[in-house]
């Protein structure tokens, strides 16, 4: 079992990080990889121009490290990977990348599942959305919390 | 006592704020004072998604602060 977890602060290349994922995952019979994407609308229908991201200097990187490592061992995959961009994020840009990968397909998609419900509610960043008449600070939506209680 | 904040607290009080608490003082008293000192964000020092770090580990209401302690206050997260 092994654990990739990386805060980015520039560019994240899904394509990359599933190329690494995949040969990585010798042996294993399934990949299972979710990229997300910074949406060009808030969840209440206004234009986003960006995403910022503000991270904290330790607790940032260790809250996605411990969420990686939980998910392996959850889930008893082989390998975990999660790159999570912090800073200033266009809309239409990935911001996230979670992947998974196992000897059976089921183990994989349920693992980067409980990556994503963690992450959205529990890794520690602080998020704005910024657009042309000024930034709003955003919290995880009610469905982002009961998606999280599904795991328990 | 250096206190950290972050997200829409560092907004609204600064990044960093020196608080004169004397050594001994606890997590909860620091607060006390932040908010009285900035009520607009009272509300956020004191949810219940708020957190408090000192030295990078996650510290309860009533410990005790030693001279030298950094304390930070996190406001909820708002996740990836």
């Amino acid at each position: 079992m092994s654990v990739i977890a990386r805060l980015e602060p520039s560019a994240l290349r899904p394509e990359q990080e599933l190329a690494v994922l995949v040969e990585r995952a010798t042996g294993d019979g399934a990949v299972v990889s979710f990229t997300g994407i910074a949406r060009a609308r808030s969840e209440r229908g206004k234009a986003v121009d960006r995403l910022i991201l503000e991270h904290h200097p330790a607790l940032t990187l260790q809250s996605l490290e411990e969420i990686a490592v939980e998910a392996a061992a959850r889930f008893n995959v082989s390998h975990v990977h999660v790159v999570h961009r912090c800073g200033d994020i266009a809309a239409g840009e990935p911001i996230v990348f979670a992947g998974a990968a196992s000897l059976h397909r089921r183990a994989a998609f349920e693992a980067a599942d409980y990556l994503m419900d963690r992450l959205k509610t529990e890794a520690v960043f602080w998020k704005r959305e910024v657009a042309e008449e000024g930034s709003e600070w955003i919290e995880p939506t009610d469905r982002d919390y009961s998606d999280r209680e599904r795991w328990g | 006592m250096k206190v950290l904040f972050y997200g829409r607290l560092a907004e609204a009080i600064g990044a960093e704020l020196e608080v004169g608490a004397s050594p001994g003082s606890s997590v909860a008293e620091v607060r006390d004072r932040v908010a009285a000192d900035h009520p607009d964000v009272e509300g956020v020092l004191r949810s219940k998604r708020a957190l408090s770090f000192v030295g990078d580990r996650l510290v309860r209401d009533d410990y005790r602060l030693a001279p030298g302690d950094t304390l930070e206050f996190l406001p909820p997260v708002s996740g990836g």
